[in-house]
């Protein structure tokens, strides 16, 4: 008798689980590229493997950044980048944490592009900082795809461009963000 | 005399400015064609940071890494993930410009060797509940990588 209890317990606290998973969708695969214009020179890196996290029920979305997994063209950059501007060996990772404030208004079930904004704590270089960012949600046959472009200045993010290169690096930074997001199976 | 002095200072200032505009201009290696520091199973690589961070860090980080393992998803844009079916932990890697055609090389379900650099990694679990990542699993990055043929 206890032990068909159990059985049943166990059985539902199961299903209570998978429920609650099926509403997330995650990617290991993000994309996030930067791009500063700058009158000297163009800045664009990419990064390939951002991790992210949407809970479509709440609407809660959180993303982590590998400081070290930009890739540039140029070696020189990839190394100040680094070495100099977002010190990655001491900060390794760039967080953000938030929720589509808007969620209410995108129909996961049904496919579609909506506008969303997106509102949360960006921390970087070890600075963490309120954003609140406009974002588009696609959902395609179960699928959702999650894009949003915005702006961060360097100076907010207490990154220091040394006086030499001044003038030509950019202190707004474009961020773009691409990320394809599966169901995530419990 | 005169003369000399002034050819020996604009030479020394072109081999200056040669050298600049080397430096500035060098592109970022190509991590795929050499040798690689240390060669590793998927499945092993991401055991190691989950059971000895510190010691994962001083052998892998930073390090170029052949990844073997059987890949779990692909993105054509330029990304390949490995790891077994069914766990939420895996190699997470991005292509090198290079290579970014190198995701046709590989097939999901099939056995494949990537390298590239190790470029960091988030294990999971820790006791925030509100962390919506500890649910992840854990995860290794490659960065610049490419397919290795056998």
């Amino acid at each position: 008798m206890f032990r068909k209890h159990l059985l049943l317990f166990c059985g539902s606290l199961l299903l209570v689980m998978t429920v609650s998973a099926q509403d997330r969708y995650f990617t290991k695969t993000g994309r996030i590229e930067f791009v500063s214009k700058a009158p000297l020179e163009d800045i664009e890196a990419q990064n390939k493997t951002v991790t992210a996290v949407l809970d479509t029920k709440t609407g809660a979305l959180q993303f982590s950044v590998q400081m070290k997994s930009f890739e540039f063209e140029k070696a020189l950059m990839q190394q100040h980048f680094n070495e100099n501007y977002v010190e990655s060996d001491k900060y390794p990772k760039a967080e953000f944490r938030g929720v589509v404030t808007n969620n209410a208004s995108v129909n996961y079930s049904k496919n579609g592009s909506y506008p969303v904004t997106v509102k949360g704590k960006l921390s970087l270089h070890n600075v963490t900082k309120d954003v609140e960012v406009p974002g588009t949600v696609k959902v395609d046959d179960g699928k959702i795809e999650a894009v949003s472009t915005f702006t961060i200045l360097l100076s907010d993010y207490k990154i220091a461009i040394p006086s030499p290169v001044k003038n030509k690096i950019a202190n707004n930074i474009k961020i773009v963000v691409d990320t394809k997001l599966d169901p995530l199976k419990g | 005399m005169k003369r000399k002095i002034i050819l020996i200072v604009v030479a020394v200032i072109l081999v200056a400015g040669a050298i600049a505009a080397y430096l500035y201009f060098k592109p970022t290696p190509d991590i795929v064609q050499g040798s690689p520091d240390v060669s590793v199973n998927a499945g092993e690589l991401i055991a190691a940071f989950e059971s000895d961070t510190a010691a994962a860090r001083r052998l892998y980080l930073d390090k170029v890494v052949a990844v073997t393992g059987p890949v779990k998803s692909i993105d054509t844009s330029g990304s390949v993930v490995l790891g077994e079916d069914g766990s939420l932990s895996v190699v997470s890697i991005g292509l090198d410009r290079r290579y970014l055609d190198d995701h046709q090389k590989v097939k999901v379900g099939k056995v494949a060797t990537l390298q590239g650099i190790c470029s960091g990694y988030t294990t999971s679990g820790g006791g925030d509940p509100d962390d919506l990542l500890a649910s992840l699993g854990t995860t290794v990055q490659l960065r610049s990588a490419g397919v290795k043929n056998k």
